[in-house]
């Protein structure tokens, strides 16, 4: 639980015809990390392109024809299969693509057709009406003699530019109505200028009204018309739409089932376009969870008996790219995602999830402890966790980590005695923080302390487990860095006159080796490690660095420890916003009033929701700056197995 | 200039002038234009600022994803200014920004138009990441529909929608994209030309200036190709263009409007009394004339953009002219890239490019 689990690095050489085979079953295995074999130099040359680079491409383009026609009869994606599907060659997928295509083909374009059609009566409709009173065939003030008539609408930007390139002709121009950047207008002119008109007109985008024969006569003959052929388009689309809802139940399964398995041919193709081509044979490199081998080897042997399955050992350029995967326990996973926001553990380091799992609800719970807030938390996360509502299934880890964060402020609510904010429904199991400031504060410093040791043992076992003996010694978060710390809290607790086992002498004596030890850890770092030289840019540069060294880790120690004691703050502040919002409700009313406990309970809203907000930044806060830089890196590989069922829509780019 | 603007273009400042100093050397770019083959030339361009974008396998560089690879400096160049720079010259940026967008939708039309694949399309268009209200979705979506106005009908999303759903009946009867790009093209002069007279002060005066000269050329331009090549009526020519700018005025696109066809005088005529110093050739064909005309006022807009960088540096113009200079040396590039792998000759190539 709290190391990665150990991998082994694998070598398979498959050959050629049974590729597809051994991929799908090394991506149903679900323990194997691909990585990209390095270049081969045999004397056939490696093929990097080729027919699955190909096929790659075409499943992106299928992939997209599928989404279309999903799409025009309203089908989403579905949930990804439960069990990878098998590839699909391009050619018979697009022989499925185009039936279906075709199937939809008639009734989305006829609705598509009606539509459009219904805007464009509507248009119709909104450009006769100003002119509805006007009692003049529209034929007829088409084709007048002397006269050039032309209604229609036009980019209202444009009217301007129109006026102004028929400068030299007459001409009238009359705005009717403006929508939007649209305007209805009529130009009127000369039947002797129409050609110079037309074109001026047809440059200003001025589209002519020119309903079909059906919709002719004066302007109220016409409108009626048009809402007539509105009403029936209307008829015409809902007949449509039956049409393809009945196609929507047809297709519905076929067409996930389809995409899915393009998508899943697509990754298969990506993935073995990836592979080192050998003669008429693929070389695969890649890592496997060691536990899992024996495991993995024998689902290759089932799929296929040709294929070669061999450990290799890992070389110098692997390290810091074997990579970590992590195996704790569902409620420690949880806190994985914050690990991981933070970085990805290494592979020879420490998992810091176990510690966080451990102090993250300790450290909330201390700000935040309410027996009352802790229980909304704690019902909050569960239902989070218990992935009842969909939408909001992603955050089932998020839930587990509130619902932990619940629990333990309610068992600081009970220390403290607090219950939404009431401070005399039970007796406090230890003490109430608003009376007892000092207390309070000088436990977070203790809490604080321990945190910090905890981050130092950390490092030193990552140092250990690292063989790095120089930084297990006299790294400033190591033992030296420990020693002295503890040297220097003892000093300081013997000062404000608490008694300890160690007399000061000892303290003193010890805290001097370790700073010695920590002033010139560098020193005994590169002795211990055997690197050479001891002082890289000379002695007196070391010298002046070391002394400052030794400043900085002391001032750090101090302000790490002394950062915890926010904890303690936001505890006291915790109860101070209680009260607030107990002394507000006694202001709208008395306790027997429903605007008092309207109050009431809109304040303790706002304290779950503004300060659980602050409390939970505080808490990160502590945890990543103060914890996790003593002894995380988080520059490791994160162990991704090798899946067929893409998380993510393919791209070409 | 005030102290917030002072602070607020600072930073903005400070980035810019790196920015600039990392644009191709006069050097650099004789080694360019007379690279070998691509290889030389990818070769070189790896010493460059274009390094970063250049790192994938030499195999897969065509010239065509050479020019895709180079343009994704000029995409991460406007998306750190426009994350710099503060309000209002941040909106400006990003309308600048936008006239790629209106190129990828043009060229995603062009490319449904004319049958082509995805993958023909895809490194024609310009890389756009942030800061887009098409995204490479959409117009792969565009271009799957194979028919321009159910095309259009998938971006209802985008600020481009009416203005092409309206100009879509014209191109419906005429089966030409020409009415569909003029009007993307004049409604994003319109929308940029918004944005400077949203500016104030100094930010207004210097963009106006870069950005303003910016819309003359074009208008010029469009008015000159209109009447040398499309060869339309005097009324079209002016309902094609802009009734404003920087420094051309509605009388001088109307003169140009109003000129013989093919009198290529007429043109000279208004570009030399509106820019008196600027070098315009004479004894060429009327198209190799305007190609030279085209490169003048780019040459010209470029010293404008040089001239930004001297004087007070707190104000829009100094990203603006950066980024003008960037897509100048982009084309300059693409025109290089292209030279080189239809073996033109060294002098020819030297003599088109901009700057």
């Amino acid at each position: 639980m709290f190391k990665p689990q150990a991998m082994d690095k694998v070598e398979l050489l498959i050959p050629e015809q049974e590729v597809v085979r051994v991929t799908e079953a090394l991506a149903a295995s679900g323990v194997f990390h691909h990585v990209p074999t390095r270049q081969i130099n045999l004397a056939v040359p490696a093929d990097h392109t080729g027919e699955w680079h190909t096929w790659a491409a075409d499943f992106v383009a299928l992939e997209r024809r599928i989404l279309i026609v999903m799409e025009e009869l309203h089908i989403d994606e579905g949930a990804p299969p439960t069990q990878t599907p098998h590839i699909i060659e391009p050619r018979v997928a697009e022989r499925d693509i185009e039936r279906l295509e075709h199937e939809a083909e008639t009734p989305v374009r006829e609705l598509e057709a009606a539509q459009r059609r219904l805007v464009q009566l509507q248009k119709y409709v909104s450009q006769l009406e100003p002119i509805a009173g006007l009692d003049v065939d529209l034929g007829a003030l088409r084709d007048l003699r002397y006269t050039f008539v032309l209604l229609g609408s036009m980019p209202a930007a444009n009217i301007e530019r129109l006026e102004s390139s028929l400068e030299y002709i007459p001409f009238v121009l009359v705005t009717l109505r403006r929508e939007y950047h649209l305007a209805t207008v009529m130009l009127f002119g000369l039947q002797q200028d129409a050609a110079i008109l037309n074109r001026a007109a047809r440059s200003a985008y001025l589209n002519p009204l020119n309903p079909p024969e059906d919709y002719r006569g004066t302007p109220a003959q016409a409108i009626a018309a048009l809402r007539a052929g509105i009403e029936r388009t209307r008829e015409h689309i809902i007949e449509h739409q039956t049409t393809i809802a009945h196609l929507h139940e047809a297709c519905v399964r076929h067409l996930r089932h389809l995409l899915w398995r393009v998508r899943a041919s697509c990754a298969l193709a990506h993935t073995i376009a990836g592979y080192e081509r050998v003669r008429r044979a693929y070389l695969v490199t890649g890592w496997v969870p060691t536990a899992s081998y024996t495991a993995l080897e024998q689902t290759i042997a089932k799929v296929s008996d040709k294929v070669a399955i061999e450990i290799l050992k890992p070389r110098p350029e692997d390290a810091g790219r074997i990579p970590a995967a992590l195996r704790n326990p569902p409620l420690v996973r949880a806190f994985e995602g914050l690990v991981t926001t933070y970085g990805q553990p290494g592979y020879g380091e420490l998992d810091p999830s176990p510690v966080l799992a451990l102090t993250f609800p300790l450290v909330f719970g201390l700000m935040f402890g309410d027996v009352g807030h802790g229980l909304l938390l704690l019902l909050v996360g569960l239902l989070l966790a218990s992935r009842k509502i969909t939408a909001l299934r992603s955050m089932s880890n998020a839930g587990i980590v509130v619902a932990l964060c619940g629990v333990a402020a309610m068992f600081f609510g009970a220390l403290y005695g607090s219950l939404f904010g009431f401070e005399d429904v039970f007796p406090a199991l230890w003490f109430r923080p608003l009376e007892e400031i000092t207390d309070i504060l000088l436990f977070a410093v203790g809490v604080g302390a321990a945190l910090l040791s905890l981050g130092m043992i950390a490092n030193s076992i990552n140092a250990a487990l690292a063989r790095r003996w120089g930084r297990f010694v006299f790294n400033r978060n190591g033992l030296m860095g420990l020693i002295f710390y503890w040297s220097l809290l003892g000093m300081a607790a013997r000062a404000f006159g608490v008694t300890l086992p160690l007399s000061s002498n000892v303290l003193t004596l010890a805290a001097f080796i370790s700073g010695v030890g920590i002033t010139f850890a560098t020193f005994f770092e590169r002795l211990i490690d055997h690197r050479r030289p001891l002082f890289e840019d000379g002695v007196g540069l070391y010298m002046a660095l070391a002394l400052v060294e030794l400043f900085e880790t002391l001032i750090g120690l101090l302000s790490n420890t002394l950062s915890y004691v926010r904890m303690g703050a936001f505890a006291v502040a915790h109860g101070a916003l209680s009260m607030v919002v107990f002394i507000i409700a006694g202001i709208v009313g008395k306790q027997s009033s429903l605007g008092y406990w309207i109050v009431v309970v809109l304040g303790n809203l706002f304290v779950i929701g503004f300060e659980g907000m602050i409390v939970s930044i505080q808490t990160l806060r502590l945890e990543y700056y103060e914890l996790f830089g003593k002894f995380f890196s988080g520059g490791g590989v994160a162990f991704q197995p090798l899946t067929l069922i893409p998380s993510h829509k393919m791209s070409t780019d | 200039m005030n102290h917030a603007g002072v602070t607020a273009y600072a930073a903005v400042n400070a980035t810019t002038r790196a920015l600039y100093s990392k644009l191709l050397t006069a050097e650099t770019r004789q080694l360019l234009i007379q690279a070998r083959n691509l290889d030389a030339l990818v070769t070189t361009l790896t010493t460059t600022a274009y390094a970063p974008y250049l790192t994938l396998d030499r195999q897969a560089l065509t010239p065509r994803r050479v020019v895709y690879q180079l343009r994704w400096h000029l995409a991460q160049g406007y998306d750190k200014l426009i994350r710099m720079t503060p309000e209002p010259g941040c909106a400006l940026l990003i309308q600048m920004w936008r006239l790629y967008e209106v190129d990828n939708l043009k060229a995603t039309l062009r490319g449904i138009a004319t049958g082509a694949s995805w993958n023909e399309v895809l490194h024609l268009l310009s890389p756009m990441a942030r800061h887009i209200t098409l995204t490479l979705d959409d117009m792969q979506r565009m271009l799957a529909s194979g028919a321009i106005p159910r095309a259009i009908e998938r971006i209802r999303h985008t600020p481009y929608y009416e203005t092409l759903h309206h100009a879509l009946e014209r191109y419906e009867a005429e089966q030409n994209l020409f009415p569909l790009e003029v009007a993307l093209d004049l409604d994003y002069r319109r929308a940029i030309w918004q944005a400077i007279h949203n500016l104030k002060g100094v930010d207004h005066e210097h963009a106006l200036r870069l950005v303003g000269s910016l819309i003359d050329s074009d208008n010029l331009l469009w008015a000159a190709r209109y009447r040398i090549y499309h060869r339309l009526s005097t009324q079209e020519i002016i309902n094609y263009t802009l009734p404003f700018g920087y420094q051309v005025r509605d009388e001088d696109i109307r003169a140009i409007a109003t000129s013989a066809e093919g009198d290529f005088n007429a043109i000279i005529k208004v570009v030399r009394r509106l820019y008196p110093d600027l070098e315009v050739v004479d004894d060429v064909t009327p198209q190799r004339r305007l190609a030279a005309l085209e490169r003048a006022l780019n040459r010209r807009i470029a010293r404008l953009c040089r001239k930004a960088f001297l004087g007070d540096p707190f104000h829009v113009g100094v990203p603006a002219a950066y980024l003008i200079l960037l897509e100048y040396e982009l084309r300059d590039l693409t025109a290089i890239v292209e030279a080189n792998a239809s073996g033109l000759s060294v002098e020819t190539l030297a003599a088109a490019i901009d700057i």
